[in-house]
């Protein structure tokens, strides 16, 4: 019986890291490239505009390299990242006062059009969604990044924002709430259209 | 019909619901309209966001390599949350090495003491060992001075005997005692946070 590939990339991972925190660039770099496409991923949730994602990512793996002692092997290397990546992201929203992509500001989160006038095209109704993510609160924006795109469980995303499980649910749960809110009249509408089965 | 299970939805939607709640919830789902309509607008929340791809960004190689030119040549040696992390758990080492020294201390002293009442210890012994004299000074005084004599006078010698030589032993032994049970409540208090998790998913 072989050994499961996953199990194998956690082992090379640890050695990775053992190697990295003795100062091995060439470990680290490694580790750059295995984490780059999700940190960077998260950050761009959480701010919506792709330069900026990858810089704060770079910054953010900088970061990384000069805590890198008082990362604990036992714990997922994965969920540490991001937990820097999600406050570096914080971080620059505060400098930057909210960044949203200028072709996406003007498009009301409502559409008081009647009808099938309503019906929105897909990127529209993309821009519609991504503005709706970008309006939340960062706390409750991380929370809503980390489950749905990331797929992390409750518990991976308590431990990579040191809040409790009992504040994940209850965030996750309001965020839900004001999204649909926020996307119901115009979007829902569209997701029913687009379902129905062709005749 | 049961009560609704609106709050719990968004964990059994997540598949983060396990045991009694879970069962709870498909029970509660399977005849009620309401909130079968409020787990289909979560999916239908789920697949909405899902709709916003990642963009392209740039050659993970490009990435690695500008971050390879931007950190600095040496890592940061053992960090300040290693070094309390390893003074948390040198704690309990701590105090059950005070407590051996201290029950030692005071083995040692009780030993001097009955050599000494005995005659068998010399000069410079004897010295060393007063510090541990059981002698009773205080009752003596009051004996002299008439304050107590009979069963009261014994009384008074009895208490002085113990508080000059077992009430320190006891303090310093309570003391650790209650040192080292507030570590373990600590260390409780930081180990049921962890474990968290699943009682609560798990109802």
């Amino acid at each position: 019986m072989g050994i499961p590939s996953v199990a194998v990339a956690a082992v090379n991972e640890t050695e990775l890291v053992t190697q990295a925190q003795r100062g091995d660039r060439n470990a680290f770099g490694e580790l750059v490239r295995i984490h780059a496409q999700s940190v960077t991923n998260v950050i761009y949730r959480m701010c919506g505009d792709v330069q900026i994602a990858e810089e704060a990512a770079q910054e953010a793996f900088i970061q990384a390299w000069l805590h890198l002692s008082s990362y604990r092997p036992q714990t997922s290397l994965r969920n540490w990242l991001y937990r820097i990546a999600v406050n570096a992201a914080t971080d620059i929203l505060r400098k930057e006062k909210r960044i949203l992509p200028h072709a996406i500001e003007d498009l009301p989160l409502t559409d008081s059009r009647p009808g099938p006038e309503a019906l929105l095209n897909q990127s529209e109704r993309k821009a519609l969604v991504q503005k709706a993510i970008l309006s939340l609160s960062d706390a409750s924006r991380a929370v809503l990044i980390l489950r749905e795109y990331e797929e992390m469980s409750y518990h991976e995303i308590a431990d990579t924002l040191d809040i409790p499980v009992g504040t994940v649910m209850s965030r996750l749960n309001y965020v839900r709430k004001i999204l649909k809110e926020k996307l119901e009249q115009t979007l829902f509408l569209n997701v029913e259209v687009d379902h129905v089965p062709a005749r | 019909m049961s009560r609704h299970v609106s709050e719990w939805l968004n964990a059994y939607h997540d598949g983060e619901l396990r045991g009694s709640r879970l069962h709870a919830v498909e029970a509660h789902l399977a005849e009620c309209e309401l909130c079968q309509a409020e787990r289909g607008s979560l999916e239908s929340l789920s697949r909405l966001l899902h709709e916003v791809p990642a963009p392209e960004f740039m050659p993970v190689e490009r990435f690695a390599a500008r971050v390879s030119l931007r950190i600095p040549h040496q890592s940061t040696g053992v960090s300040k949350k290693q070094i309390i992390e390893f003074g948390w758990w040198m704690i309990p080492v701590g105090l059950l090495a005070a407590w051996i020294f201290i029950s030692t201390a005071f083995v040692i002293s009780d030993i001097l003491s009955a050599a000494g009442n005995l005659g068998l210890l010399s000069s410079t012994a004897k010295w060393l060992a007063s510090g541990s004299s059981n002698e009773i000074y205080l009752s003596t005084t009051i004996g002299q001075m008439g304050l107590l004599s009979g069963n009261g006078l014994n009384w008074a010698e009895a208490t002085e005997t113990f508080t000059r030589m077992s009430l320190p032993q006891i303090s310093f032994q309570v003391s650790i005692a209650l040192l080292y049970l507030s570590w373990i409540a600590i260390w409780w208090a930081r180990h049921t946070r962890h474990q968290q998790h699943g009682q609560l998913l798990e109802g």
